[in-house]
C-alpha cells in the first residue's frame, strides 16, 4: 500500500533543529514541529561503540510528500546523522489521512 | 424363588450428535464474530491556547487516551521576525482512534481548522500495525 504523505521523525541533539529543517527543505519539505525530548542509551553500547550520546533531544517532525521521503532522510543523514555533531536518527511513519495542509483538498489519501 | 438375573441391556453403538447448525453462521447468528476494528494514531499540532479546546472536542469520537506534548513551529526567521512572533508555541496532541471514528474525527478538525480564530492547525493520521494486551486494545477501541 503506498500513502500520499509520509511523516519523517528526525531525533537529534538539542539545538540541532534548526539543521535538521534546512536538510528538509532544502528537498522540498515544508514546516515541521519540535518536540523537546531526553534520550536513554546503553552505558554498555556507549562504551563499546566509543560514542557519547547526549541525553537532551530535539524531535522534529515533518509531514512531507511521498516522492520525497527518500531524498529528505537521506539529507538529513547527511547534514545530521549520527557520524556529526547532531547524532541524528532518522525514520519515515506511513500517514494515511491529512487535514489542514495548505491548499488540500480533503480527503484520506491512501494509495492500494 | 428364582432370582431374576438382572440383564444388562445391550451396548448400542454411540450416536452420531450432530448440532442443529449445520451451516455457516449468518446474518443476526454471525454478529459477535467480527473482525476487531484496527486502531490508528492521530496526530494534531494546534497553538498552545487551543489545545484543550480540540482535546474536549476529540473525546467525542470515542477517543479515550490523549497525550499532549509541547511543540514549537518551525516557520523561518525572518517571517517570524516580520510577524512580530518570537517563537510559535505549539501542542501536539496524539490520540489513539478507532479506524471507524477516524474520517470523522478528521473532518471535524478541518472544520474547526478553518472557522475557529486562532484555531489554525494540521491533523494526520498513522495506521498501528499492533496493540499488546486484550484489555488495553478494549480500552483503546472504546469496546464496551
Amino acid at each position: 500500500m503506498k500513502f500520499e504523505h509520509e511523516m519523517i521523525l528526525c531525533i537529534v541533539n538539542s539545538g540541532f533543529s534548526g539543521e535538521v529543517m534546512d536538510a528538509a527543505r532544502a528537498c522540498g519539505a515544508g514546516g515541521g514541529t519540535v518536540l523537546h525530548a531526553r534520550g536513554t542509551a546503553s552505558p554498555e553500547a556507549e562504551s563499546f561503540f566509543k560514542i557519547a550520546i547526549q541525553p537532551e533531544k530535539e524531535m522534529v517532525m515533518i509531514l512531507v510528500p511521498a516522492e520525497i521521503k527518500d531524498a529528505v532522510l537521506h539529507a538529513l543523514y547527511q547534514k545530521v546523522g549520527l557520524q556529526t555533531p547532531g547524532q541524528g536518527i532518522a525514520f519515515a511513519l506511513p500517514v494515511d489521512g491529512v487535514v489542514g495542509l495548505p491548499g488540500q483538498v480533503s480527503e484520506g489519501n491512501s494509495k492500494t | 424363588m428364582q432370582e431374576k438375573k438382572h440383564m444388562a441391556a445391550p451396548l448400542r453403538p454411540a450416536k452420531v450428535v450432530r448440532t442443529t447448525r449445520q451451516q455457516p453462521l449468518t446474518g443476526a447468528a454471525n454478529k459477535h464474530k467480527t473482525a476487531p476494528k484496527r486502531l490508528k494514531l492521530l496526530v494534531t499540532v494546534v497553538d498552545r491556547a487551543k489545545a484543550e479546546f480540540y482535546m474536549d472536542l476529540l473525546q467525542g469520537f470515542e477517543i479515550n487516551m490523549q497525550i499532549s506534548a509541547s511543540g514549537s513551529g518551525t516557520a523561518p526567521s525572518d517571517i517570524l521576525h516580520l510577524m512580530g512572533i518570537e517563537e510559535s508555541e505549539k501542542r501536539v496532541i496524539l490520540s489513539l482512534v478507532r479506524e471507524d471514528r477516524a474520517a470523522a474525527a478528521l473532518a471535524m478538525l478541518e472544520e474547526k481548522f478553518k472557522t475557529i480564530k486562532k484555531g489554525k492547525g494540521i491533523a494526520m493520521t498513522v495506521p498501528l500495525t499492533g496493540v499488546i494486551g486484550v484489555s488495553i486494545y478494549r480500552f483503546l477501541s472504546n469496546s464496551r
